[in-house]
C-alpha cells in the first residue's frame, strides 16, 4: 500500500476498538495489579469516541482533530488525555484525503510529539509509552515507502516494547507507589497500545 | 458504609446542582448559574480584562464558587462531589470565558483537575481562546522540599484568587497575572489536621479511617493520609508545630510580613479556631514575623471533617496591596478597600 487513504484509516481504527474490546476484561485485569482495574473499559470507551467522531470525515486533519475532540469531550481520565492528545498531535501533521510513506510518519511522529507535552513518563517507567514510543521510532527508522510494512514495523516494536514491561518496576504515577508488585505483569497501556498497532497493521494488509 | 442518614439532602444524584441552586437564589446581586454547573459574576468585568477562571469539585463549599465576584473569580466550574469536572465542562466555561485578553485558569493540584484542565486547554488552543494555566500546590504535608508535582492544592488557592482578581481589576495583562501569581504560589505553605473524618454525602461511606482521640497532621481534602496520627494534643501544642512546619517550608526572613489564616473544614468550633489563631499569631510573633493580613473562616471545607488548614504566606508589597486595599465582593470573601 503506497498511499493510506480515509477509508483505509477509518478501517484501522475501526479494527483497534474491535480487538481492544476483545481484549477488555484482559486490560482491566492487568490494570488491577497496581491501578483501579478500569483500563479496558477507559480504553474501550476512549477508542469508541474516536470511532464516532471521525465517522464522517473526509479529509486527515479535519477528521484527526474531530476524533481528538471527541475523545477528549465524550470521556475522562488519563486513557482519553493521552488518546486525544494523541489524534490532536497527528491532526497537526496531517493533511488531504490520502498520505504516503513520509505523510504516515510524520502523522504517527506528530501524535508522539503531543503525547509527550502530556505525559512526563519515559521509556522504562511502565507505561504506555513502552509501547507508543518505539512504534513511532520503528515506523521513523523503516526505509520502506510501503505504508503496510511501516505500520507491521511499528506494530512489531510496540509488541516488543510492551513485552518488556513485564519485568519492568511501575516508576510512574501512583503505579509508582506500588512498584514491587508490577513486576511479572505487563502494563496495561502498554498491552492495549499494542494492541492498536497491532490492529493497525492488520487492517492495512486487508 | 452505614445506612443512617445523617445530611439535610434529597436524591444524592442532585446534591450539586442543588447546592449551586440554593447559592445563586441567595446572593443574585453577585453570582448567576451559565450553564450546568458553572457559576459566574451576575455583573461581570470589563471584557478587555483578563477573565481568572477555577475548577473543582462541590462538597468543599463556600469553596471554590464562593469567591466568584467582583475583584475575586469570574468563573469556577463545578464537579460533582469531590470529582472534578470533565473537560467538556471546563471548555464550555473557556468558551464563555473567551476575550481578547485572555483568561488565567487556577487549578488546585489533584491529578482528576489538572488532567481536565489540560484537556480543555488543549482544545481551547485550537478554539482559538487564550489561556493559561496556574497551578496551586501549597499543602507541605508531603514533605519539607517536596516537589511541587506532589504537593496537593489545599486552601491557598482562595487569597490567591483575592490577589490576582484585584490585579486584573486593575488591568494587569495575563503574562503579568501569573507572574504574580506564581510569586504568591511560591510563597504560601498550607498544613492541615483533622480529629474526625467526614462521610462522602452521597454514599454515607467514610472516606478515611480516624479513631476518635486521634489526629492526623497532613491529612488531605479528601482524607488521603498525611501520615502522622497520635493522640490528640492541645492548642498550643498542635499550633507551634504547625508553625513550625510551615516556616521550616517557607524559610522566612526576619521580620517578613505575613499572612495567617485558620480555615475550619468542617466540624471544629469557631471557639477552637480562635485559640489556635491566637497561638499561631504569638509564635510567628516570637519568631520576629509580622502578621499584616488574617482570616479566620471556614474558606475550604470538607464536609463533616473535624480540623483545619493552617495557611501562611509570605507576602510582598504587590500582595499585600492586593490583600488589602483593593476592593472584593464575592459572597464568601469581602474587602471593603480604599
Amino acid at each position: 500500500m503506497k498511499q493510506l487513504t480515509i477509508e483505509a484509516f477509518k478501517a484501522m481504527i475501526q479494527t483497534a476498538l474491535a480487538q481492544v474490546k476483545a481484549r477488555e476484561d484482559e486490560f482491566s485485569a492487568l490494570d488491577a495489579v497496581i491501578g483501579d482495574g478500569d483500563h479496558g473499559t477507559a480504553i474501550v470507551t476512549a477508542l469508541g469516541a474516536v470511532v464516532k467522531a471521525g465517522g464522517n470525515g473526509t479529509e486527515f486533519k479535519a477528521m484527526l482533530n474531530d476524533m481528538g475532540f471527541g475523545v477528549m469531550l465524550e470521556t475522562s481520565g488519563s486513557t482519553s488525555t493521552l488518546l486525544g492528545a494523541f489524534f490532536l498531535g497527528m491532526s497537526d501533521h496531517a493533511a488531504g484525503t490520502a498520505l504516503d510513506a513520509a505523510g504516515v510518519k510524520a502523522m504517527f511522529a506528530g501524535g508522539l510529539a503531543n503525547v509527550r507535552k502530556q505525559t512526563q513518563a519515559k521509556k522504562g517507567d511502565k507505561t504506555m509509552m513502552d509501547a507508543l514510543i518505539p512504534a513511532v521510532e520503528a515506523m521513523q527508522e523503516s526505509a520502506s515507502d510501503d505504508v503496510g510494512e511501516l505500520l507491521s514495523a511499528a506494530a512489531a516494536a510496540a509488541t516488543h516494547g510492551a513485552a518488556e514491561t513485564v519485568g519492568m518496576k511501575a516508576n510512574f504515577g501512583r503505579a509508582r507507589n506500588y512498584g514491587e508488585r508490577s513486576v511479572g505483569y505487563a502494563d496495561s497501556g502498554a498491552a492495549s497500545w499494542s494492541c492498536m498497532f497491532n490492529a493497525f497493521a492488520e487492517a492495512a494488509k486487508e | 458504609m452505614s445506612t443512617v442518614k445523617t445530611k439535610f439532602i434529597n436524591d444524592p444524584e442532585q446534591i450539586t446542582a442543588e447546592l449551586l441552586e440554593g447559592y445563586v437564589l441567595c446572593y443574585p446581586d453577585k453570582v448567576k448559574l451559565a450553564g450546568e454547573n458553572i457559576v459566574v459574576r451576575a455583573n461581570p468585568k470589563a471584557e478587555d480584562k483578563v477573565a481568572i477562571v477555577t475548577l473543582g469539585g462541590s462538597g468543599h463549599e463556600p469553596a471554590l464558587s464562593g469567591f466568584v465576584g467582583e475583584g475575586m473569580l469570574d468563573c469556577s466550574v463545578v464537579g460533582d462531589i469531590f470529582a472534578a469536572p470533565g473537560a467538556q465542562r471546563l471548555f464550555q466555561a473557556l468558551q464563555l470565558m473567551k476575550r481578547e485578553a485572555g483568561i488565567l485558569l487556577v487549578v488546585l493540584n489533584h491529578s482528576g483537575d489538572v488532567m481536565s484542565a489540560n484537556m480543555a486547554c488543549q482544545l481551547a488552543e485550537r478554539a482559538g481562546i487564550n489561556v493559561k494555566q496556574l497551578v496551586t500546590h501549597d499543602d507541605i504535608s508531603a514533605g519539607i522540599g517536596a516537589p511541587a508535582a506532589d504537593r496537593r492544592g489545599l486552601a491557598g488557592c482562595v487569597p490567591l484568587f483575592k490577589v490576582l482578581g484585584a490585579a486584573a481589576e486593575e488591568g494587569k495583562s495575563l503574562d503579568e497575572l501569573l507572574e504574580i501569581g506564581k510569586r504568591f504560589t511560591d510563597k504560601v505553605a498550607t498544613l492541615a489536621v483533622a480529629t474526625g473524618v467526614c462521610t462522602h454525602p452521597q454514599n454515607n461511606a467514610l472516606i478515611s479511617d480516624l479513631p476518635k482521640g486521634i489526629m492526623e497532621i497532613g491529612m488531605g481534602q479528601h482524607g488521603e493520609g498525611g501520615g502522622g496520627q497520635k493522640p490528640l494534643v492541645s492548642a498550643d501544642e498542635t499550633a507551634t508545630e504547625m508553625v513550625d512546619l510551615l516556616c521550616q517550608q517557607l524559610k522566612p526572613a526576619a521580620g517578613s510580613k505575613l499572612m495567617l489564616i485558620i480555615n475550619g473544614t468542617g466540624a471544629t468550633t469557631q471557639m477552637e479556631h480562635n485559640i489556635i489563631f491566637r497561638k499561631a499569631y504569638r509564635e510567628l510573633e516570637a519568631r520576629g514575623l509580622q502578621v499584616v493580613s488574617s482570616r479566620i473562616q471556614e474558606i475550604l471545607t470538607v464536609q463533616e471533617q473535624a480540623g483545619f488548614q493552617m495557611l501562611i504566606a509570605v507576602l510582598d508589597d504587590d500582595h499585600i496591596l492586593y490583600l488589602n486595599d483593593k476592593k472584593a465582593d464575592a459572597p464568601y470573601w469581602t474587602t471593603i478597600g480604599k
